[in-house]
């Protein structure tokens, strides 16, 4: 005992500030996280961007070399690939259209059960139930059932496995179109409105976490700040678009940049299925499909660029603390 | 109205008791006041309003899963009669019991849930720490790693799908086994492969990178940042170190947070089918996406057949989801609290 404190002792003498004992502290808590970046998941980044620039060649012992080969994956998936350039263009403006559309309908979600009423309890379980139950494999299949469904109906959207429960989804739209028609609205915007129409199930099923994220956040709003806004006599339209609005607006950016990035991963996303068609019906060595991954991913770090620079003049930020 | 009447009449006094009778205006009146106006005119609308459209929404929802559960009971004979719509006229569970043994349900079970649990713990404690590191410290590396969560967030996984497989197929962190095998100490040349086990996704996981853990981390940061520094404060000043702090006063806080990450990590590695494929090549291990295929039983050609296989998916997915939803029943209630407690816009 009295030996171990004399070794002790010596250490103690070495003076460490709090800060730096609680930075170490910090280094070791995000330690398996650095770690697995640094040993696990930088080299497999580089690799992708080094495959995407060559061929894979295979050797008799299990092993594999590589072959710098410039550029011919990118030319091979532009100019070569029937089906890349087409389905890319698809991808992105099929994008376009789900970010407003995903982003305004799980606000306008968030707002109504996020207001005291009977039975909210229910309908925010029901309506969290797509996040936790509509995903890979269930989106998958539905995936694949969309496409039997259109094989029998072109128009039918909505799976069900049974045929007949397809047919008030194609009246919906076209009555949609007869009221626009109706109207004199562009044909562009009839057909924007109807594509959202058909494509209801899927939106909703795929703005779970953007509601969660919004209704997080109008929780996180003062009522106190309501309260005195109600005093004033101001109405809830202006309510709205002066106090809820802005204090969620940095969100709006984050929901709309998850639902991008989110759509990477849905199966529903046909660049995503087209590169993983390519890496899997590639012979030995093909990795065009890197290079057609990355090309994605510019164009699409592009766009949330666009969206990011966009959104700074409008987001307004709460200054705290 | 008769305001110089407002003095109470006593109608019966008692020992204990006093019965007053207070001047009031007529039950008409009071109702007519109360509900003949427009604002509540306005808000009945307006409930009504809301109400149908949750009741719609909520219709787009569990629609698919009414329609799905009905074809699953449903015979080869329905897809072919018209007048069947939902309700099924040969009812039969052979869907069922094909998937079970044809497909050996159990097994996949089994695997999964060991898959999933052991993913599923590992990933929410891992997040959990990582969280509360990058919310609560402040090092040098703690900017530098935020960016690096958010690079593993936007980085899709399709595209490093290729490299992934490969990292794990070849697994040789710091090229240790390329030294060993240079230097001759292995007897042949030894090459780790991970493929076909579990052992990428638990790396995956002990390292906070797989499938969403981003998100996950910046939730639990979110989170840790709106809990007070006092808590800590006090807990050092009676002489807690950082990690029994942690243990004793931060954890217990953050349960509902935990139970969230647990939920989402858990079913979305149980329906998971990206790295399931990647990661398991040959079909020894029998998972979740095994099971979606068509019995052999069931084999059929009649013209029926594209929306009974159809169906028979679809009682695959409902199979493989019925365990998720007695979950999710347990844990919504947490999932709700753990999200509004998150103040994630900090």
């Amino acid at each position: 005992m009295t030996n171990a404190k004399a070794v002790k002792a010596p250490v103690r003498r070495k003076k460490v500030s709090l800060d730096s004992k609680k930075a170490r502290a910090g280094w070791f808590f995000c330690l398996p996280f650095i770690l697995g970046f640094l040993l696990v998941y930088l080299p497999i980044i580089i690799d992708s961007i080094t495959y995407s620039f060559s061929h894979i060649v295979q050797e008799r012992n299990q092993t594999y070399h590589l072959e710098f080969v410039g550029l011919a994956n990118y030319q091979e998936a532009l100019f070569t690939n029937p089906d890349f350039v087409k389905t890319l263009t698809k991808g992105i403006t099929s994008l376009v259209v789900d970010i407003p559309a995903i982003v305004i309908f799980s606000l306008f979600v968030a707002i109504l059960l996020n207001q005291k009423m009977f039975g909210r309890a229910a309908f925010r379980a029901i309506f969290f139930i797509p996040v936790i139950l509509s995903t890979g494999l269930i989106a998958e299949i539905d995936a694949s059932n969309a496409m039997l469904d259109y094989m029998s109906d072109p128009e039918a959207s909505i799976d069900t496995g049974v045929q007949e429960s397809t047919t008030s989804q194609i009246v919906s739209a076209i009555e949609i179109e007869a009221l626009f028609a109706n109207m004199k609205i562009g044909e562009g915007l009839t057909e924007t409105v109807v594509k959202i129409v058909n494509n209801i199930f899927n939106i909703v099923n795929r703005s779970g976490v953007q509601m969660l994220i919004f209704l997080a956040a109008l929780q996180s709003i003062s009522p106190a700040i309501y309260e005195s806004c109600k005093m004033d006599g101001a109405t809830g339209w202006e309510t709205f678009w002066k106090i809820t609005f802005p204090m969620i607006s940095p969100m709006i950016l984050v929901n709309a940049i998850y639902t991008i990035i989110d759509s990477f991963t849905s199966e529903s996303n046909q660049v995503m299925n087209l590169i993983a068609r390519t890496s899997s019906e590639g012979k030995d060595g093909n990795v065009v499909s890197s290079a057609m991954a990355w090309m994605y991913f510019l164009i699409v770090l592009l766009i949330i660029g666009i969206f990011a620079l966009l959104a700074k003049a409008f987001v307004f930020y709460q200054r705290r603390d | 109205m008769n305001n110089e009447q407002t003095t109470p009449q006593v109608k019966r006094e008692t020992k204990n008791t006093i019965r007053v009778e207070f001047d009031r205006t007529p039950l008409l009146e009071r109702l007519k006041a109360k509900f003949a106006t427009t604002f509540f005119l306005q808000k009945v609308v307006f409930y009504i309003f809301r109400l149908v459209l949750l009741l719609g929404i909520s219709y787009v929802i569990l629609y698919p899963f009414f329609a799905k559960i009905a074809g699953s009971f449903m015979g080869m004979e329905d897809f072919i009669d018209v007048t069947v719509l939902l309700i099924p006229k040969h009812w039969t569970l052979d869907t069922y019991k094909a998937i079970f043994v044809e497909n050996e349900y159990m097994t996949a079970f089994a695997n999964t849930l060991l898959l999933s649990l052991s993913t599923a713990i590992a990933q929410t404690i891992v997040c959990a720490l990582v969280g509360y590191g990058l919310a609560k410290f402040k090092f040098k590396g703690n900017a530098a790693t935020m960016f690096a969560v958010i690079i593993s967030m936007i980085v899709p996984h399709g595209t490093i799908q290729l490299s992934m497989y490969m990292q794990f197929r070849y697994f040789d962190i710091l090229e240790i086994f390329n030294i060993l095998n240079d230097a001759g100490i292995t007897a042949k040349p030894y090459i780790a492969n991970l493929t076909n086990s579990y052992w990428p996704l638990i790396i995956l996981s002990i390292t906070g990178l797989a499938f969403k853990n981003g998100l996950y981390i910046f939730m639990m940061r979110q989170f840790y940042r709106g809990v007070p520094d006092e808590l800590e404060e006090s807990a050092y000043i009676d002489g807690s170190g950082t990690f029994r702090t942690f243990w004793q006063i931060i954890v217990p806080l953050s349960v509902p947070m935990m139970v969230t990450i647990f939920l989402f990590a858990f079913c979305w590695q149980w329906t998971d089918n990206f790295y399931t494929e990647v990661f398991f090549t040959n079909n020894k291990t029998i998972l979740m996406p095994d099971i979606v295929d068509i019995p052999e039983s069931l084999v059929t050609t009649y013209q029926g057949q594209n929306l009974f296989y159809s169906a028979i998916y679809n009682t695959c997915g409902i199979m493989i989801i019925a365990p998720l939803v007695i979950l999710y029943l347990f844990c919504q209630n947490f999932l709700v609290q753990g999200i509004e407690r998150s103040g994630i816009t900090g």
